[in-house]
C-alpha cells in the first residue's frame, strides 16, 4: 500500500526508451541508473524490460518510465511497437565497436519516426572502461550529434553522476515544456521543434564473461 | 508444415477427429482427476472409437506404432537416409559400431545391476507405503480407467493403471485458480519414496530390448527421475516423430516433410540406440568440420559475434562462465544458425541449449550439484557426445517452433494473440484488469514464448516442464500456450492488487518463482492440462 502511495507522488510521468545495438550495455545503464550500482551479470534482454524511477527536477517529481529494449535485429519488429509516446530516448552505442556506432542513424530515424519528431535523445557512448579498444572517438560522436541535433552538451564526469545528470537534464528540458495527454498517460512534449542530442561517454559495462 | 492441420484447428479439433485421437486420451490420467470436469466433459465411449474413421487400417496410434516400430527409425530425413546408405557400405564403421554397441550394452547392464542393488533397501521401505497408497486411491484408479476407456490401448494393464494412480496424489492439489497458497506443504520423505518407486518403473521400462514408448510417455508426463532423464529425453523424441508419421499418413502429406518437422533422435530398440547415437554424433562433428571455420568469414561473422557476446549473458546462469562450456555452446549455436538461415541465431535460442546440456552432463555426475561441477573434468570423448546430443535435441525442439524465430517472429505474435484470447475466456477479470491498465500481452508474454518460460522459472523447473513437453504431442509449440495461460492466472491475486501499468509490468517481468520446485510445476502443468482439455475443443466456451 505504501508503495502504491509512493508511486502516486509525482507531478509528471514520462516514457523513456533505451535503444541501440545488441550488447552495447543498455540494460547495465538502466540498472546503473535505478539501483546506482554496476551489474556485471546482466542477461541479454528479450523484447522489453521495465524500470522505473522518480526523480526530482526543479522541485517537481518526475516519474521516469523506462523501456529497456532488446537490441538484436530480429526483435526490431516487436520493439518498434514500444516507441509510441516516448518523451526521451537513451541511444546507446559501444565505443569499442564501430558497427554499433554506424547503426545510430537508423536508430535515430526509428525513434523520430515512431515516437515523435521532438523526442529528446541522449547519445551515449558506452564502455569507456575499455578505452584501449576504442574504435569511435568522442569528437566523432560529438560531430554526429551536432549534425543530427541542434545543441550539444558533453558530460565527461564520473559515470554514475553522468547518467543521473543526463536523465535529469532530459527531465529538466522536458518538464519545461507543455504537457499533452497521450495514450492514457501523461507525457511531456517539447514546445520548440528542435530536438536536442546530448553526447556522453560512459563506462557502465565492465568486460563480461572473463 | 505437417502440423498445419493441427494449427488450423487450434480451437476446434473435434470437427475432424483424427482416428485414434492422440490428443486427449493418454494424458487424462496424469493430471489431477477432476470428477466435475470428467463428468461433464468426457462421456466415456463418446470419443474416437465412435467417430467415423477415415483410414480403417490405422485405427489407433498404439496399433500404428507397433506396426511400424522400426520402419522409420533409422532415418530422420532424406539427408540422413542417404548418410545411412553411405555408411552401410563402410564395413569398418559397421564393425566398429557393433563393437561399441556390445561394449556399451555390457556397461549398461552393469549399471543396471548397480542401481538395482542400490535400490533394494529403498524399495523395502517403500513397499508398505505403496500398498496403502494404492488402496487409498481405489476410487481414483477406478475412475481413471473409466475415463480412459476411450483409449483402445491394449497394453494398459492392471499394473500400469496402478502405477499411474500413484502419481496422482502428487498432482491432485486444488486448482490454482482458487486458493493457491497451500501446495507447498509436501512431506519430503514420502516424496523421495515415491521418487524411488517411479525410478523403478522407469528402469523396468527402459531395461527391455524394446522400450514401450507410449508407456514411457505416460510415465514421463508427471516428471522423469533425474537418473534416467538423459536416456528418456533422447527416446521421447522418437515418439513425437512417430506421431507425425502417423498424422502424415492420415492427412496424406509427405512423410519426409512431416518427419523433418519433428525429427526423432533415438530408436526404441536398444540394440540400435548406440549406433544411432554414434552416427548422429559423427554427423554433427562433420558439420563442425565443414562450417565452423567459416565463423570469421564476412557473411557469418555477425552471427558468430552475436553468439559470442550472448553466451556469457545467458539465462540460466549455470555453468555459463566455464570456458569449456562457452566453447561447446558457441559451436552448437553457430552450426545450428548456419544450417537454419531462415531464422539464423536469435537471442533466446542460446537459453534452449542449457536444459539438454545440463541433463546430459548429469548423466556423468553422481552426487554433486551441477552448478559446482567442473565440466572440463569430463573426458573429451564424453564432452563430445554431450555436445552432439545437445545439438540434435535442441535442433529437434527448434524444428517444431522455428516460426518463433523467423522474420517478424510470426509464431510468437500468433501465440501471444492466442494467449490473450484464451485468458479473456478463462479469467475475464484478470484480462480486463490488464486491459484497463493498458498492459499489452506482448509486453510480458513475448519473452514467455521466445524463451519458453526459461526466464521466468528456475532451471530445475524448466527441466521438469520439458519432461512433460516432450511427452505431450506438440508440447513445445502448442501445450506451452496453456502452460502460459495457467502461469498468468496463477498470479491473479497479485495482478489484481497492482493498480499501475508500470508496477504491473515490473511484477509480470519479475515473478517470484525463485523457490519453485517440482511441486509448483506439477500443479501448473495439471492446470494447463485442464485448460487445454476444457478450452481447446470448445472455441466458444465462456466466450462473450
Amino acid at each position: 500500500m505504501s508503495q502504491a502511495a509512493m508511486s502516486e507522488t509525482y507531478d509528471f510521468l514520462f516514457k523513456f526508451l533505451v535503444i541501440g545495438n545488441a550488447g552495447t550495455g543498455k540494460s547495465c545503464l538502466l540498472h546503473q541508473f535505478i539501483e546506482k550500482k554496476f551489474k556485471d551479470d546482466s542477461n541479454h534482454t528479450i523484447g522489453v524490460e521495465f524500470g522505473s524511477k522518480i526523480i526530482n527536477v526543479g522541485g517537481k517529481y518526475v516519474k521516469l518510465q523506462i523501456w529497456d529494449t532488446a537490441g538484436q535485429e530480429r526483435f526490431r519488429s516487436v520493439t518498434r511497437s514500444y516507441y509510441r509516446g516516448a518523451a526521451g530516448a537513451l541511444l546507446v552505442y559501444d565505443i569499442t565497436s564501430r558497427e554499433t556506432y554506424n547503426a545510430l542513424t537508423n536508430w535515430l530515424t526509428d525513434a523520430r519516426m515512431l515516437a515523435s519528431q521532438n523526442i529528446v535523445i541522449i547519445l551515449c557512448g558506452n564502455k569507456k572502461d575499455l578505452d584501449a579498444d576504442r574504435e569511435v572517438t568522442f569528437l566523432e560522436a560529438s560531430r554526429f550529434a551536432q549534425e543530427n541535433g541542434k545543441r550539444i552538451r558533453s558530460r565527461k564526469n564520473g559515470l554514475r553522476y553522468s547518467v543521473w545528470r543526463c536523465c535529469l537534464e532530459t527531465a529538466e528540458i522536458t518538464t519545461k515544456s507543455t504537457s499533452t495527454k497521450c495514450s492514457g498517460m501523461w507525457v511531456l512534449k517539447k514546445q520548440n521543434t528542435t530536438s536536442n542530442i546530448f553526447t556522453l561517454d560512459t563506462e557502465a559495462v565492465r568486460a563480461n564473461g572473463v | 508444415m505437417a502440423n498445419d492441420g493441427g494449427r488450423k484447428q487450434f480451437w476446434k479439433r473435434s470437427g475432424t477427429k483424427v482416428p485414434g485421437s492422440i490428443q486427449h486420451v493418454y494424458g487424462a490420467q496424469h493430471p489431477p482427476f477432476d470428477p466435475l470436469l470428467h463428468g461433464t466433459l468426457i462421456k466415456p465411449g463418446s470419443k474416437p472409437p465412435t467417430t467415423p474413421v477415415k483410414l480403417k487400417k490405422v485405427s489407433t496410434f498404439q496399433e500404428f506404432e507397433s506396426n511400424t516400430s522400426d520402419a522409420w527409425d533409422p532415418g530422420d530425413d532424406d539427408d540422413e537416409l542417404l548418410a545411412i546408405a553411405a555408411e552401410n557400405l563402410n564395413t569398418e564403421v559397421v564393425m566398429e559400431t557393433a563393437h561399441k554397441v556390445i561394449q556399451n550394452h555390457s556397461k549398461l547392464q552393469e549399471q543396471h545391476k548397480f542401481l538395482e542393488e542400490h535400490l533394494q533397501e529403498e524399495k523395502q521401505v517403500e513397499s508398505a507405503e505403496l500398498t496403502s497408497v494404492a488402496c487409498g486411491d481405489n476410487r481414483l484408479v477406478k475412475s481413471v480407467s473409466e475415463g480412459h476407456t476411450s483409449s483402445s490401448s491394449g497394453n494398459a494393464s492392471e499394473n500400469s493403471s496402478m502405477q499411474r494412480s500413484q502419481s496422482l496424489p502428487q498432482t491432485s492439489t486444488p486448482p490454482l485458480v482458487s486458493g493457491m497458497a497451500d501446495f507447498n506443504t509436501s512431506v519430503t520423505p514420502a516424496l523421495t519414496e515415491r521418487e524411488a518407486s517411479r525410478l523403478d518403473k522407469f528402469k523396468q521400462l527402459l531395461a527391455g530390448p524394446n522400450t514401450d514408448l507410449e508407456e514411457l510417455r505416460k510415465l514421463s508426463w508427471s516428471g522423469i527421475p533425474k537418473r534416467v532423464r538423459p536416456i528418456a529425453w533422447k527416446l521421447l523424441s522418437v515418439l513425437l516423430r512417430k506421431h507425425c508419421v502417423f498424422l502424415a499418413r492420415i492427412f496424406l502429406v509427405s512423410v519426409f516433410s512431416a518427419m523433418k518437422l519433428v525429427m526423432g533422435y533415438l530408436p526404441a530398440n536398444v540394440d540400435r540406440r548406440e549406433s544411432t547415437l554414434q552416427r548422429k554424433r559423427k554427423e554433427y562433428f562433420a558439420f563442425v568440420e565443414q562450417y565452423y571455420d567459416s565463423r570469421n568469414d564476412e557473411s557469418h561473422q555477425d552471427t558468430y559475434r552475436q553468439i559470442h557476446i550472448d553466451i556469457p549473458r545467458m539465462s540460466p546462469e549455470v555453468l555459463r562462465l566455464q570456458p569449456k562450456v562457452t566453447e561447446i555452446f558457441e559451436r552448437i549455436l553457430f552450426i545450428w544458425a548456419i544450417r537454419h538461415p531462415a531464422s539464423g541465431y536469435v537471442q533466446g535460442i542460446n537459453d534452449l541449449v542449457t536444459p539438454f546440456f545440463v541433463v546430459f552432463v548429469c548423466e556423468y555426475i553422481e552426487e554433486e550439484e551441477v552448478e559446482n561441477f567442473d565440466v572440463s573434468s569430463l573426458p573429451e570423448e564424453v564432452l563430445q557426445n554431450i555436445e552432439a546430443d545437445s545439438y540434435w535435441c535442441m535442433s529437434k525442439l527448434l524444428d517444431g517452433i522455428q516460426d518463433n524465430y523467423t522474420f517478424a517472429q510470426p509464431g510468437i505474435q500468433k501465440k501471444v494473440k492466442m494467449l490473450e484470447e484464451l485468458v479473456s475466456r478463462i479469467d475475464e477479470q484478470v484480462h480486463r484488469h490488464l486491459d484497463q491498465h493498458e498492459v499489452k500481452y506482448l509486453q510480458f508474454a513475448f519473452r514467455w514464448m521466445n524463451n519458453l518460460l526459461m526466464r521466468e522459472v528456475p532451471l530445475r523447473c524448466t527441466i521438469r516442464l520439458w519432461d512433460t513437453y516432450q511427452s505431450e504431442p506438440e508440447g513445445f509449440s502448442h501445450f506451452h500456450l496453456y502452460v502460459c495461460a495457467a502461469f498468468l492466472v496463477r498470479w491473479r491475486k497479485e495482478i489484481l492488487e497492482e493498480k499501475d501499468f508500470q508496477e504491473l509490468l515490473i511484477f509480470l517481468q519479475n515473478l517470484p518463482t525463485a523457490h519453485w520446485g517440482n511441486e509448483e510445476v506439477s500443479v501448473l502443468l495439471a492446470e494447463a492440462y485442464r485448460l487445454k482439455f476444457a478450452f481447446a475443443d470448445a472455441p466458444n466456451h465462456y466466450k462473450k
